[in-house]
């Protein structure tokens, strides 16, 4: 009895000791080798669900190159980027729309100086119908005046029936059913003000949380039309080709999404907390420069969004 | 009956292990109330600057989703009323003892099915099938009662033979494979009566001779889904309040010649009635506070329609989709917070005033002497 108390004891000393030196040996080691060969750190990031996705593949792809680097993503919607901004929460505002005024005079007024946009991929809203549907393609006054009350972008009268698209048509009949994404998304506000010319929604569209579900939605309802981000489609639905001003009748695809011709088509940004003159530190230069990469724009492209165009790949803030 | 004495050197003990105990739970107690009175006072004050904004506004917004809660909230009502009392009457009164062992905590653990499975299955899988097959769904819902009373009917006038081999106890049992077969009836006729009545597409009547719109996620698919996740608290509490109502009431109107039918309408009903009804308001509170269904099956359209074939929008699920992005100060946000503080309040009235009743029902048995 007493003899394996000892025993335990010692046993319990012997591996303290073999800890102890082991933490000493770890201690050596960092100081001595870690600081010159590679980069490490936490990078935050606060800012858009539609580019949580994207953000986790790039924060993936920046562990492979970089073991020691380490990107936390918080997808709070893009309306929390700024805000996370501004109170010195994190370096990183990844949105999906650009930011208003008075969020840049917020920004402005806590530093002194306008947070830095980068443009790291292209995006676009597409309105969708069930894949069997007859329609070919909508115009702009037709979109607004499917979807809003206000006709702002110079419809005439609302349109609320299939048959006032399809006259001849004998499926899809009736009412139109409405699918779009929730009041506060950004999908909404950008519809909103580009397809809507800024007017107001109808209100019996029906309001999902998520642009998968609008999706969805829109995939088992044949007479239904909805709008959601480029990176859910599906081959439930079908996406319209929408007529811009000339007459010309413009299928999304990754080459007139890059190039803007498809009128509902946007940019994602980066908003860069970086005082005007000054250099980021290694990490964050490092996840810069991954995003810009060939590699980091075949993230995009997997992520489902478009990759920026040759012409637009600079990174615009490599140290000089 | 006295409990056995302890020896005296224990008891001191004994007493400083009881108040440490009186005293937990007392602190656990006032704890809570604190906790409610400080959610309480939280949504007061945060929803105290709407006033500067102009109250019209905020009506104007709140008062469809007030509308769409109360539509949820009663369509799940009317389905799962009729069905949760109908089954904790027929459980606690007729049913076998041994049967009713085991189908009574089948049905309480459906309560344990999380909400966002039934909204999922409800807004993905049967909403797109209700909206192709509109007309079976609506013969279902119709045939499947009527069905069960013809089955009652068949069963009142048929020998004395057949009602030994299926006894009334166990028609939970032996009725499944009628309504199954009914349901398959009603399926396979369905297509039929739609073309003799309606010209082959119910919707589209609907829709040229009564303008009525087809939503494909509704209310009528939102009281569905809510219905099937509240009937298990409605059933629950009212087979416990009809169960316990004293034996010797029962027993002593069917020696005074009641039938059993008779005992339950003119002796178990009323005297549990507190009891049901205080089960159906705590299956109210549940409708109207349930969110993740509403999220799922409603489409979340903000509208002022009474018809079942149209989308609805709940307080509950505005919040739930728009506070993670309302900007903290905001118009947005002090009016989800409004909406919180308006649910609060509701489903807090309802679940007082149903305890209250409760209680009440619980000392008029004592006083009847239950012996429970």
């Amino acid at each position: 009895m007493k003899g394996n108390r000892l025993t335990r004891h010692c046993g319990r000393i012997q591996r303290c000791y073999r800890l102890l030196v082991a933490i000493a040996w770890l201690l050596c080691c960092t100081v001595a080798v870690g600081q010159p060969t590679s980069v490490s750190g936490t990078l935050g990031a606060v800012g858009s669900d539609t580019m949580a996705g994207l953000m986790l593949r790039w924060g993936e792809a920046l562990d492979h190159r970089h073991p020691d680097i380490n990107l936390q993503f918080q997808a709070g919607g893009s309306a929390s980027a700024p805000t996370a901004l501004v109170a010195g929460t994190t370096r990183f505002g990844p949105m999906s729309r650009p930011m208003s005024d008075t969020e840049r005079q917020q920004f402005i007024e806590r530093y002194g100086y306008p947070p830095r946009e980068l443009k790291v991929a292209r995006d676009a809203l597409l309105l969708v119908v069930h894949r069997h549907n007859p329609l070919a393609s909508l115009t702009r006054e037709q979109a607004d005046a499917i979807f809003s009350t206000s006709l702002d972008c110079g419809g005439l009268r609302p349109i609320r029936r299939w048959e006032q698209l399809l006259p001849s048509e004998q499926w899809p009949y009736g009412k139109i059913a409405l699918h779009g994404r929730n009041l506060a998304s950004g999908t909404h506000g950008l519809f909103q003000d580009r397809a809507l010319c800024n007017g107001q929604f109808r209100r019996d569209i029906s309001e999902h949380p998520g642009s998968s579900a609008v999706i969805a939605a829109v995939g088992e309802s044949p007479n239904a039309m909805g709008y959601a981000g480029y990176n859910h489609l599906n081959s439930m639905v079908r996406a319209l080709p929408l007529i811009d001003d000339t007459g010309h009748a413009i299928r999304p695809s990754v080459a007139t999404i890059q190039d803007d011709t498809y009128p509902l088509s946007r940019d994602l940004y980066l908003y860069v907390n970086l005082p005007p003159g000054d250099t980021l530190p290694p990490a964050e230069q490092a996840f810069i420069e991954l995003i810009f990469s060939e590699e980091g724009q075949q993230i995009v492209q997997a992520a489902g969004f478009v990759p920026l165009s040759q012409a637009q790949r600079q990174p615009p803030l490599l140290a000089p | 009956m006295t409990p056995p004495r302890l020896p005296l050197s224990r008891q001191p003990l004994r007493l400083i292990h009881d108040r440490i105990a009186t005293g937990l739970i007392t602190a656990g107690g006032i704890g809570v109330l604190l906790a409610i009175l400080a959610i309480g006072v939280f949504l007061v004050w945060e929803t105290l600057p709407l006033l500067t904004f102009g109250d019209a506004l905020s009506l104007n917004t709140l008062s469809p989703l007030a509308w769409g809660t109360l539509k949820a909230a009663l369509a799940a009502m009317l389905f799962a009323t009729p069905i949760a009392l109908g089954a904790a009457m027929y459980s606690a009164l007729f049913m076998s003892a041994r049967l009713r062992g085991r189908i009574k905590p089948m049905l309480e653990l459906m309560e344990a099915i999380p909400g966002v499975v039934v909204g999922f299955i409800a807004g993905l899988l049967l909403a797109p099938w209700v909206e192709q097959h509109l007309a079976s769904t609506l013969l279902v819902l119709v045939w499947l009662p009527l069905s069960a009373g013809l089955a009652g009917m068949l069963w009142y006038v048929a020998s004395a033979k057949v009602r030994q081999w299926l006894p009334l106890s166990w028609a939970g049992v032996w009725l499944m494979p009628w309504l199954a077969i009914m349901i398959t009836l009603a399926l396979w006729l369905a297509p039929l009566l739609e073309h003799a009545w309606f010209g082959g597409d119910l919707r589209r009547m609907l829709d040229q001779q009564y303008g009525l719109d087809y939503a494909t996620r509704n209310a009528l698919i939102v009281g569905i889904a809510m219905g099937f996740a509240v009937i298990p608290s409605i059933y629950s509490l009212a087979e416990d309040a009809l169960a316990d109502v004293p034996a010797n009431l029962m027993e002593g109107a069917q020696a005074l010649g009641a039938s059993r039918w008779q005992a339950l309408w003119k002796v178990a009903l009323p005297t549990a009635g507190p009891g049901v009804f205080s089960a159906v308001m705590i299956g109210a509170g549940r409708a109207v506070g349930e969110t993740m269904i509403v999220v799922m099956a409603s489409g979340n359209t903000a509208l002022f329609s009474a018809s079942p074939f149209e989308g609805l929008r709940s307080l509950s699920a505005s919040i739930a989709i728009e506070l993670p992005e309302a900007s903290p100060g905001g118009m947005t946000y002090h009016l989800l917070i409004f909406a919180a503080l308006a649910l609060f309040l509701f489903t807090f009235l309802v679940n007082t005033l149903a305890e209250v009743v409760r209680q009440r029902l619980r000392q008029r048995y004592q006083r009847l002497g239950g012996n429970r």
